[in-house]
């Protein structure tokens, strides 16, 4: 009861509330990630170049600690949320009481299975891991055991990226999946789930990986039972260290994101919703682009180029 | 014993209130309605292709014209020729173009073009999103779920690749002259037009 009684307060302060003194809540699925730390700064950059107080709340994966930061945020009289969601269904909640309270979300780069959220802005995940597979058909010569880790489960994006590659890895028979598990988007869980893979699948060809975390896990295992030199690993993220292995020819690709373009576009028009605009498009994908030993001094980690 | 009765009394409208709102009935017909009602990505990408993509690709700007610009002036062109669903760095051309088969391997079909300059046809991977981007027809607020879209672009190229493809692909050698339309893919911050590799959506051996 206690929440819905400061959730009316807040709402009757945020309509009467005068607009140089509005704040962005950055709410971010873990700070325990550099990319998302990476996220969060820009947007709370954005957010001062802007004019505006931000403050950053982690919610450490935890829907339940989402919770608590979606409520702390409203009650503190936050005017819009610049959102990276925990769970693509668990996260649900936590939007519409925003909505409830007159409180616009912007997420930012997961998505949230709800039309409450007032625009969602996030990597194309599933067009990138379509060029990456293209990537990785050619590298493999259309042949060849393959091992596929995925992200976290309930995570949009770990699908999306687990179709876009098979929508075209699946069209050649010669390519065979010989083990697709789950290790939650973390370098430790890829380094284990990849040892306890090669227990079984001794003799593989390539690794896909729903993110750089986990690709530099998986090699890390394969590094440790000697074949690293046969095995092609490719990531997903274009994070720093994924970068640096390209060049040295560690992994083979990787998809880079653009967290900067997601979290100044998010600040951006939580800015323009202040100012009145309110017909936003619901989501916004930001293209990804294909990073290979033949384009990478291209780029520098997290697209910052 | 009258306290009793009123407590039996209630404890069977509770329960019978809690069942009430516990089941719901809906008519058959609607469910199979809703059901009706999901997103046809083949049906779509079907109307799409013959209605607005093929002849769209009959007005799209010649293979040299739109090379020349891309060479002279890459933000002109850029502004007056390319599309993209997603924001950012890639995005995507209708070409067409007439020519003379210089090669064919197997994954594509090289083209020489008046201006001599060539022109790669891909014949193996026709995936990705420049046929359904590149026109600028589709508007991503018309759609709430993004995987609809996703397939979308997974329908037409599978369209392509069965229908379109085979009887050019079967027939296609060095010397033809061939004319050709579809799409392509470029990267406008990092421009590459030896890269340039076009998904066709109309093939002719003249």
């Amino acid at each position: 009861m206690l929440p819905l009684v400061m959730l009316f307060f807040v709402s009757c302060q945020n309509r009467s509330g005068p607009a140089q003194q509005k704040k962005m809540a950055i709410i971010v699925s873990t700070l325990n990630n550099p990319w998302f730390v990476f996220l969060a700064q820009t947007a709370a950059a954005q957010a001062k170049t802007l004019g505006y107080e931000s403050k950053i709340f982690d919610s450490q994966n935890n829907t339940a600690l989402e919770t608590d930061n979606f409520e702390n945020a409203i009650a503190s009289g936050y005017n819009a949320i610049l959102f990276n969601p925990t769970d693509a269904n668990g996260s649900v909640v936590n939007v519409q009481k925003a909505k409830k309270a007159g409180v616009p979300v912007f997420c930012m780069d997961r998505e949230v299975n709800s039309p409450d959220a007032t625009c969602q802005i996030f990597s194309d995940s599933y067009s990138g891991c379509v060029s990456l597979a293209k990537y990785f058909v050619q590298t493999l010569n259309k042949k060849g055991n393959y091992v596929e880790l995925l992200g976290l489960v309930a995570d949009n994006n770990t699908w999306a990226r687990s179709k876009g590659f098979h929508s075209l890895v699946d069209y050649y028979p010669g390519l065979k999946m010989v083990a697709q598990q789950s290790a939650d988007f973390d370098r430790n869980k890829g380094l284990e789930v990849m040892e306890s893979i090669l227990q079984a699948h001794p003799d593989i060809d390539a690794v896909f990986a729903g993110n750089d975390a986990m690709a530099m896990g998986a090699y890390q295992a394969l590094v440790a039972a000697g074949k690293a030199n046969h095995v092609k690993v490719f990531g997903f993220d274009g994070a720093e260290d994924a970068i640096q292995a390209i060049k040295d020819r560690k992994i083979s690709a990787t998809a880079m994101q653009f967290p900067k373009v997601m979290a100044q576009t998010a600040a951006n028009y939580a800015d323009a919703y202040f100012k009145g605009k309110r017909d936003f498009p619901k989501k916004i994908p930001v293209a990804v682009e294909l990073v290979t030993y033949d384009n990478v001094n291209d780029y520098i980690a997290y697209g910052k180029k | 014993m009258i306290k009793k009765a009123i407590k039996y009394i209630l404890a069977i409208v509770l329960v019978l209130f809690i069942a009430s709102n516990s089941i719901y009935f809906k008519k058959l017909s609607d469910v199979k309605a809703s059901v009706v009602k999901q997103f046809d990505a083949a049906k779509y990408a079907r109307n799409y292709l013959n209605t607005q993509l093929i002849p769209y690709a009959g007005k799209a700007p010649q293979a040299d014209e739109l090379l020349a610009l891309l060479k002279s002036s890459p933000d002109n062109a850029f502004k007056a020729y390319s599309h993209g669903l997603d924001i950012g760095n890639i995005r995507f051309f209708m070409v067409q173009g007439q020519g003379t088969v210089t090669a064919v391997d197997e994954n594509d079909v090289y083209v020489l073009t008046g201006d001599n300059q060539t022109i790669k046809i891909a014949m193996e991977y026709i995936f990705g999103n420049a046929l359904r981007d590149a026109p600028g027809l589709i508007n991503i607020n018309d759609f709430t779920n993004t995987m609809d879209l996703n397939n979308i672009a997974a329908e037409v190229d599978k369209i392509v690749r069965a229908e379109i493809l085979p009887p050019f692909k079967n027939k296609v050698k060095k010397g033809d002259k061939i004319s050709f339309a579809g799409a392509f893919e470029l990267n406008q911050e990092h421009i590459n037009l030896d890269k340039i590799e076009v998904i066709p959506v109309m093939l002719k051996i003249k």
